[in-house]
């Protein structure tokens, strides 16, 4: 086991630190950062709570806005939100917000805050299907509202795609952490369950005024090319293995990760951390139009990994992958012991009654399906924002909503 | 989000909260102190009112502001006066104040020249809806000697002006003091012998902020000359908080009832303000410097403190640090505490050892090849000047030595 894996790749901040920082910002007036966060969070008045000294109260700002405050702090792509129009670029470099928030919710944790507080049972119940971000947070928003929520999960440990992102950037315990915090506000959850299989869509119609499903893009894909070849394995299943074993698993010292996106990202550098040596990953895209979150790019980068954009991967023959350029003439060999496929994920919504279109649901407006008593959130659902885990509690924030107004609230 | 009673009982008045603009260019109109209601300030003083005959002419500009390092607003001078609007104006805008925000606490601060004008100014604030008056003994720049903090140091002069504004209303009054007196107590106690029922303190200190070094020319420059001038925000809060201390703790003067005002911009300083005995506190320079929004984190912060303190009502909190804070020469000299440093917390800076060195008793120790401080105890006397400039906070106090032939026991010390 190595333990870089699971130590974190990025330091803290301390009471001193997080002060430093909070007194950097500008508290401007019409603060950008308040207007781009996915999940509505207003990180001008949490750091405005910290430079005035009310860390108690930066706890609340945060935890009311965002019931998976402290994952987001730690995995949230802040370039592309908060941080992207902050005035203090003007001068220097943006405030580090989800570092600050990251400080203030590990205050929360340290004293034991308890924030969020259920009101009284409105006789309504709600089933949800599937528990990551967007179902968390839906069962938060629902459970706030008076609603009686229970989630059926088909995997034996709770929290989705979160138990994927790596332990280095998302310790297990703060993801445990944050579900405690969900189960102590009344939320039922039913491990080991799968809608579809198990339990059928119309069994939870009968226990439920409502279901919402909230499976996200779970299962990896494969590229035809790599198919059957038994040194190909896809990233989510290698990182849920990784993390699930804290780190302990084995690897060759010739990695191949083809992809271009965050998982890969998380893939190229969780083999560093666990010591492979050479580390290279091809991408499709070329860097301008890259997808990955430019931390996390810049993150496998100062890890040592190669990066080689603009290729399309065209045979492969159990060792030897072979690309072509997409625009030029260049062709490009490379031999692993082992290749990992971060090229996307989709969703298994069998049983669950719905269509998808692109990987999402498109039969009625927004959060709807064809069935009125069935809703839709998380990766499946059409959003604006990127499928993230703070898209996902952007979902889960507004179906909540969606479900009240239908249900007739109390 | 805790929700926690924050309401008071000063001079009488109810206020939901115990946060107020102080008489400042902060609450100068109508529109200031309608937004400063609608955020959440309990209490508005409005800026000075005074009499008709006396006109306001301002200087431009007016403001400097100390700096240290790179934080601005250590400490800000302020050259205004009293309220510049008309008298009618004023008038007009506390009676709409009044109108539109009955449950919040308006309390007019007036300023007179004479007996015949503060007993007018406090009949004419008490007609506009005022629940309360504040004189204003303490201007510092003035262009009247009548007027302004030349008031507030003559015992005198407070009393009969404080009489002149009780004949004027029957309102609760309180008297705005100027710190630019070594004892504020002969003034506070003419003040309640004329009529007044609290004190207000502190006002601003006589200031010169900062010198161009070119021009050889104080600032704020006006017209190639400047004057001496108030000096406000967080640098004045503990000259503040040792006035109210003193006060509080005369005999003639005890309970008085207080509103502090320096340098108060966190929930911190606000609780400190109450625990030496302020019942309500005004704020200028915090917003100023940041706005009407601050107040949403001093309400805040201080509920959570009240939780923590396990108190229901703010006003179990008042004065309650009055007791604890004596004479030096009643001060337990018989140990010393010398530094635990925390090598674990320590960067290898030795700011300590500077310090120490040229500022103490060369008693922190450098050892060169390691980079580490130490203490030495033959030669430390526990002043802790190390604890205080450690950027890490990794030097604390640690343990704790008897004086030879001292009584005191080590373990029934309390740091």
């Amino acid at each position: 086991m190595d333990s870089k894996y699971l130590k974190s790749l990025e330091p803290g901040f301390d009471p001193l630190t997080v002060c430093e920082e909070a007194s950097r910002c500008l508290l401007c007036l019409d603060a950008p950062c308040s207007k781009a966060c996915p999940a509505g969070t207003n990180p001008d008045k949490f750091i405005r709570s910290v430079r005035f000294r009310n860390f108690k109260g930066a706890a609340e700002i945060v935890r009311e806005n965002n019931a998976l405050g402290a994952i987001c702090a730690r995995v949230c792509p802040t370039e592309k939100y908060c941080q992207k129009g902050c005035s203090r670029s003007g001068i220097d470099r943006p405030i580090d917000i989800g570092r600050i928030q990251r400080y203030i919710t590990d205050y929360e944790e340290a004293v034991k805050m308890e924030i969020l507080k259920a009101p009284k049972d409105n006789g309504k119940s709600v089933g949800i299907v599937g528990s990551g971000p967007a179902a968390l947070q839906a069962a938060v928003s629902l459970r706030l509202l008076g609603y009686k929520v229970e989630v059926y999960e088909k995997e034996n440990v709770l929290g989705g795609m979160l138990r994927l992102i790596p332990e280095y950037r998302l310790p297990d315990r703060v993801v445990d952490h944050e579900i405690k915090r969900i189960e102590d506000l009344g939320v039922k959850f039913h491990k080991g369950v799968f809608v579809g299989k198990d339990k059928s869509l119309d069994d939870l119609k009968k226990a439920h005024d409502a279901v919402l499903l909230a499976p996200g893009y779970s299962y990896g894909k494969m590229l035809q090319l790599f198919e059957g070849h038994k040194n190909v394995v896809l990233a989510v299943d290698f990182l849920r293995e990784v993390k699930a074993k804290k780190g302990g698993v084995k690897v060759p010292n010739n990695v191949l990760v083809v992809g271009g996106g965050d998982v890969a990202m998380d893939v190229n550098a969780t083999m560093k951390l666990l010591g492979v040596e050479h580390v290279t990953d091809v991408v499709y895209e070329q860097f301008v139009e890259f997808k990955a979150s430019k931390k996390e790019l810049e993150g496998a980068q100062r890890l040592g990994v190669t990066i080689i954009d603009g290729y399309v991967p065209v045979s492969f023959d159990g060792k030897k992958a072979k690309f072509a350029h997409r625009v030029i003439k260049s062709e490009l060999e490379i031999e692993a012991d082992l290749v990992v496929l971060a090229v996307g994920q989709y969703p298994d919504v069998s049983g669950l009654g719905v269509e998808l279109v692109k990987g999402e649901v498109n039969e009625g407006a927004d959060y709807h399906t064809k069935d009125p008593k069935v809703f839709v959130c998380g990766d499946i659902a059409h959003s604006r924002f990127d499928k993230t885990v703070v898209g996902g509690v952007r979902t889960g924030k507004e179906v909540a909503l969606y479900i009240d107004a239908s249900l007739g609230g109390k | 989000m805790i929700k926690k009673d924050l309401s008071i009982e000063f001079l009488g008045v109810h206020f939901e909260n115990p946060f107020c603009l102080s008489s400042s260019p902060v609450g100068n109109c109508y529109d200031m102190c309608k937004k400063a209601y609608e955020v959440g300030w309990g209490g508005v003083v409005f800026k000075t009112i005074g009499p008709k005959s006396y006109v306001i002419d301002e200087v431009s500009p007016r403001f400097d502001k100390l700096n240290k390092e790179n934080t601005p607003f250590v400490g800000f001078k302020n050259m205004e006066q009293i309220a510049e609007h008309s008298l009618e104006e004023n008038l007009r805008d506390l009676r709409r104040l009044k109108k539109e925000f009955p449950n919040k606490v308006l309390i007019a601060s007036i300023m007179g020249n004479d007996e015949q004008t503060w007993e007018d100014l406090a009949r004419m604030v008490d007609e506009a809806g005022a629940d309360m008056i504040e004189l204003n003994f303490s201007c510092p720049q003035m262009t009247s000697h009548a007027m302004g903090s030349d008031v507030g140091t003559n015992p005198e002069l407070c009393k009969k002006y404080c009489q002149a504004v009780k004949r004027g209303s029957k309102l609760p009054m309180m008297a705005k003091m100027t710190p630019n007196i070594t004892d504020m107590v002969p003034c506070a106690v003419a003040c309640l012998e004329g009529g007044a029922d609290g004190i207000a303190a502190i006002n601003t200190i006589k200031s010169i902020c900062n010198i161009d070094l070119d021009k050889k020319i104080g600032l704020p420059i006006v017209d190639g000359k400047s004057a001496i001038s108030g000096y406000s925000g967080k640098a004045v809060k503990p000259v503040a908080l040792r006035f109210i201390q003193q006060m509080r703790q005369d005999p003639r003067l005890k309970d008085l009832q207080v509103s502090g005002i320096g340098g108060i911009e966190t929930w911190e300083d606000a609780a400190e303000f109450i625990l030496v005995g302020a019942s309500t506190l005004q704020v200028t320079t915090g917003i100023m410097q940041y706005g009407y929004r601050i107040v949403e984190d001093m309400k805040n912060g201080l509920m959570h403190y009240m939780e923590e303190q396990g108190v229901d009502h703010l006003s179990e909190l008042v004065g309650l640090a009055n007791k604890n804070i004596i004479p030096a020469e009643n001060l337990n000299r018989d140990y010393i505490v010398r530094p635990d440093i925390d090598l674990n917390k320590c960067v290898k800076c030795g700011r300590c050892y500077i310090s120490c060195y040229d500022g103490g008793h060369q008693a922190i120790e450098w050892d060169a090849e390691k980079r580490e401080p130490s203490c030495n105890t033959d030669k430390c006397v526990g002043c802790l000047l190390c604890g205080h400039v450690c950027p890490v906070g990794a030097i604390k106090p640690g343990k704790i030595s008897i004086k030879p032939g001292r009584k005191t026991k080590a373990e029934d010390v309390r740091l």
